[in-house]
């Protein structure tokens, strides 16, 4: 099929003796086709210019491949833009363009009249327009450089081209982008940038979706004239997770806008001018940050490319797989690139609401976890202590059995980090239905109350809290937490001077905040109004609480969380127009978990574990093995053999993310569901269908036997994990519903939820490039 | 040699008697060298000078005067199934007159980073010794779709 991408003339054969005749010729396309052939529809890329350089150039580039499956990146993003045009609007991405009529300019791009808002640039204008310019330093979140120098265009009455990236469009400006002009002045870049770079595409990793591969392809020459030496750079050790190869490196400095504007650390920078420029970390240092993954994306070339997976894969033999990540709370969207039935590498989606274009290096480095350590057969313990394989009809009956012979005030079901909406829905069923009420998941704590849904939300939405004025923050360390939301509170703080303050464990955050204190009396004054802080929060226009979830795990959490009540009535946190009070949750499973009602009955005792005769461990690894009894009978169902599986009697192989479909509800209350990447490893069934096999053999079989079927039970239990991709806002409730808390503030200080981000959950515990990062990143 | 033959087989049952002599020559090779051609001309030449032994226990003489040029360095196989191969590198050398060194004057040539053992050519010696790919039917390890480690219950 031939490309319809736009080609230009290519340069006369230098044997030519002038007579006009070109062998090669193509006129360029015009640009009302170009700007249909992109991915989004005219109207949606008017509004979400800054995914159409993305989605645009990507899409015009491999449009021969996007109706297969085998190129995602661009169809992906198009779907986000498509899907998110309505908050594209909303976020701060390239160009506003939400403006009146008065605050609209005209101008003239190749002859095409575009309106567009006040202090858009001219790249901005020419993507209104629906004319890709290629670019290399211009990132659309990132600061203006405008030093690569190949996004120049011609205006009129300019004698020389213009950087447009870095040019601010004025009424009447006449651009023109397909002058001959224009072009030279692209192939001069072109070979000037080519000329240190070096020829190792056939073994370098970015090849085959490398920008600079694929706009000299369009916009290069078709031959250079260096023949001199190439110069030869350094390489500089970053850690365990980003590889570099700073020979490749064409100085646009987007890693370095990156590290300083993003991810908030000042590690990277660049040396010397000229030929002897490069990038690199002043000193020997690695770049620690949980969002250093993301370079890797950014970088245009294969100067960044992700150790972890280097030379494992070429871009074109990966399947994508659009899913989410479940690393954490955020529910970041991610794309699982496999090869057969491995997972070969995760990208991150782009969601404007949940995690823009970035992930954290958890949820992007882990995936290696997923080949080591599985459960792949079920496992009975024998008489003489060793786990031995059985058939799943045998491990299924025994639990059955296990089960009937206890009391149900003796059993307890606990949901692990990762559990999935689908199989706590039928294992709270099931265990209901043996009369069993002591249930809860794994970082909701033991008797969580689950009354009130705004009590356990990001309220303000991720995408919401970039809007706040004042934050504070309690309990929580924010960007060992949620990399994600510190990120969006980060950039509250550079673009609206924020003003943050920490009651908690002291982290550095990346942003200027303030500790106040590391106890509860700090937080008492700031609710009766004592302390400066609190005449902060009340002269904010946009206050807003984040409180960790860490603080469920204090005896006095009821305390601290009417305290944080009070602080939010007396700031007036909680309007109409703004929801401020935001309760973080550390892991993907505790949102759903709660909407289901996966907490403890009101017959169900709680505390005492040394009761507890029957245990079943949905994927739960946090019970240290003093806490489960000795005499208990333990089942664990989970992907991975971590810690609860070596005191489990019976052992049930469930399947990872990766591997099923599975709903998932983030910190904000937006349901999302992954997809299956890949199969499911030996033995191991679906986790609600082993709970629904289970079910029928203790005799109290569920009623359903599809995946819908669990969902219609879902949609009868909590309507809103019925609704994927979409926000379900929770109605705060007025003050005197709440009800009157008599417990008294502890003095304790707040411990820390998440000791080792590199190592949360089952997955990131049995990989080993989170070891690696953990050796090279932690904090102590 | 002829000559030299008989006066060494006479001295041999001299001293060992008849039975110890024929034990001795079978423990020597000399009566495997009787089927063989190849390995009985260099076997029953007795007038060389042993230069040394490579690692294989095979011996390699010299006789620099009245031999043709050319014939005057030899090997004395220890194997009974040997080629050309069955000579380390170091020894090749020697034996080809590309160098006059001997192994032992070149023993510090062999690269100690990735210099390993020399094993000679086994082609016909069995189907163990027949490479196949990593996808062949046939070889022991082939690669199948399993992409994942799985847990090992420790104790």
């Amino acid at each position: 099929m031939a490309p319809r991408c736009r080609r230009y003339p290519l340069p006369l054969p230098r044997s030519s003796t002038g007579s006009g005749s070109r062998r090669f010729s193509f006129s360029p396309v015009d640009s009302s086709s170009a700007a249909e052939s992109g991915v989004a529809g005219s109207t949606s890329r008017a509004l979400h210019s800054g995914v159409a350089w993305y989605a645009g150039i990507r899409g015009k580039f491999y449009e021969g491949k996007q109706s297969s499956d085998f190129y995602k990146w661009g169809s992906g993003l198009s779907l986000g833009g498509v899907r998110h045009a309505r908050v594209a609007s909303m976020a701060a991405v390239g160009a506003k363009f939400e403006a009146k009529p008065e605050d609209c300019i005209e101008v003239s791009v190749d002859g095409k009249d575009v309106t567009i808002a006040k202090g858009m640039t001219v790249l901005q204008a020419c993507e209104v327009a629906g004319v890709d310019i290629p670019r290399f330093c211009y990132h659309p979140r990132l600061s203006i450089a405008g030093n690569c120098r190949m996004c120049l265009v011609e205006v009129e009455k300019t004698p020389k081209p213009v950087a447009s990236c870095a040019m601010p469009a004025l009424p009447g400006m006449k651009i023109k982008t397909t002058t001959p002009l224009v072009k030279k002045a692209r192939e001069g870049v072109m070979e000037f940038l080519l000329i240190n770079h070096p020829l190792d595409c056939p073994i370098c990793d970015q090849g085959g979706e490398c920008d600079l591969q694929d706009q000299s392809m369009v916009y290069g020459s078709d031959r250079g004239r260096f023949i001199e030496a190439k110069r030869s750079v350094v390489d500089k050790n970053l850690g365990p997770l980003v590889k570099t190869v700073m020979t490749r490196c064409i100085q646009c400095t987007r890693c370095v806008r990156f590290a300083s504007e993003i991810a908030g650390v000042q590690d990277l920078g660049v040396l010397g001018r000229g030929g002897a420029e490069e990038i690199g970390t002043y000193v020997e240092r690695l770049m620690v940050s949980e969002l250093s993954g993301n370079v890797i994306d950014i970088c245009p070339v294969g100067a960044l490319t992700a150790k972890p997976s280097a030379f494992t894969a070429r871009s074109w033999e990966l399947k994508s797989t659009e899913s989410i990540d479940v690393s954490d709370a955020i529910g970041a969207n991610i794309r699982i690139d496999s090869r057969g039935p491995e997972v070969m590498r995760i990208l991150p989606r782009l969601n404007e609401e949940v995690n823009e274009e970035w992930i954290s290096d958890k949820a992007r480095f882990a995936y290696d976890g997923l080949k080591r350590q599985r459960l792949n057969e079920p496992l009975i313990r024998s008489a003489d202590g060793q786990l031995e394989p059985v058939s799943w009809a045998r491990a299924l009956k025994t639990v059955a059995e296990a089960a009937l012979k206890v009391n149900p005030d003796q059993m307890a079901a606990i949901a692990g980090k990762l559990s999935d909406a689908e199989a706590m829905m039928a294992l709270k069923d099931l265990m209901n239905r043996l009369g069993c009420e002591r249930l809860w998941v794994e970082g909701n704590g033991e008797d969580t109350v689950a009354d009130l849904r705004s009590n356990y939300l990001v309220n303000s939405t991720i995408a919401g809290l970039e809007n706040t004025d004042a934050c504070l923050l309690v309990g929580t360390e924010l960007r060992i937490e949620a990399p994600l939301l510190n990120h969006r509170l980060r950039k509250a703080v550079r673009n609206l001077r924020a003003k943050v303050g920490v009651v908690g464990p002291e982290t550095e955050l990346h942003f200027k905040a303030e500790h106040l204190g590391n106890n509860a009396e700090v937080l008492a004054s700031i609710a009766e109004g004592k302390h400066p802080f609190a005449q902060t929060l009340s002269k904010a226009k946009f206050p807003s609480i984040v409180v960790g979830s860490g603080v469920l795990q204090r005896s006095d959490k009821e305390a601290v969380l009417a305290a944080v009540q009070t602080i939010s009535q007396n700031a007036n946190v909680i309007r109409d127009d703004w929801n401020g009070y935001n309760f973080v949750l550390l892991n993907a499973a505790q949102a759903a978990g709660l909407d289901l009602g996966f907490v403890p009955g009101s017959r169900a005792t709680v505390g005492d574990k040394s009761s507890i005769k029957f245990l079943y461990l949905l994927g739960a690894d946090d019970l240290t093995p003093e806490d489960i009894p000795v005499d208990a009978f333990v089942v664990y169902q989970g992907h991975h053999g971590d810690r609860s599986a070596y005191r489990a009697d019976v052992i049930l192989p469930g399947v990872a993310y990766s591997e099923k479909e599975g709903t998932f509800e983030n910190t904000e209350g937006r349901t999302q569901q992954t997809s299956p990447a890949v199969p499911t490893v030996g033995d191991a069934r679906d986790d609600w269908k082993i709970i629904r096999a289970l079910s029928e053999l203790a005799g109290v079989k569920l009623p359903y036997d599809t995946l819908n079927g669990v969902r219609a039970r879902m949609l009868a239990v909590a309507p809103n994990l019925f609704r994927v991709d979409e926000l379900e806002p929770a109605t705060p409730l007025p003050k005197e519903s709440l009800p009157e808390v008599k417990a008294k503030l502890e003095s304790s200080p707040f411990k820390r939820a998440i000791e080792n981000f590199y190592m949360t959950d089952p997955i990131s515990r049995a990989s080993k490039t989170m070891a690696q990062s953990t050796a090279a990143f932690s904090r102590s | 040699m002829a000559l030299s033959l008989a006066r060494a087989a006479f001295n041999a049952i001299r001293e060992k008697g008849v039975g110890g002599a024929l034990r001795s020559a079978k423990e020597q090779g000399y009566l495997a060298a009787l089927l063989d051609g190849n390995l009985a001309n260099e076997k029953f030449r007795f007038d060389g000078q042993l230069i040394g032994t490579d690692d294989f226990g095979n011996e390699y003489y010299e006789k620099t005067t009245g031999v043709q040029h050319g014939r005057h360095r030899w090997v004395v196989y220890k194997d009974r199934t040997y080629n050309a191969s069955s000579i380390p590198p170091e020894w090749h050398g020697w034996l080809h007159h590309i160098t006059d060194r001997t192994a032992e004057q070149l023993e510090g040539l062999k690269p100690r980073r990735y210099g390993i053992e020399h094993t000679r050519n086994r082609t016909g010696e069995g189907e163990q010794y027949i490479y196949h790919a990593k996808g062949h039917a046939l070889n022991p390890n082939k690669r199948d779709w399993k992409r994942y480690q799985e847990w090992i219950p420790a104790e």
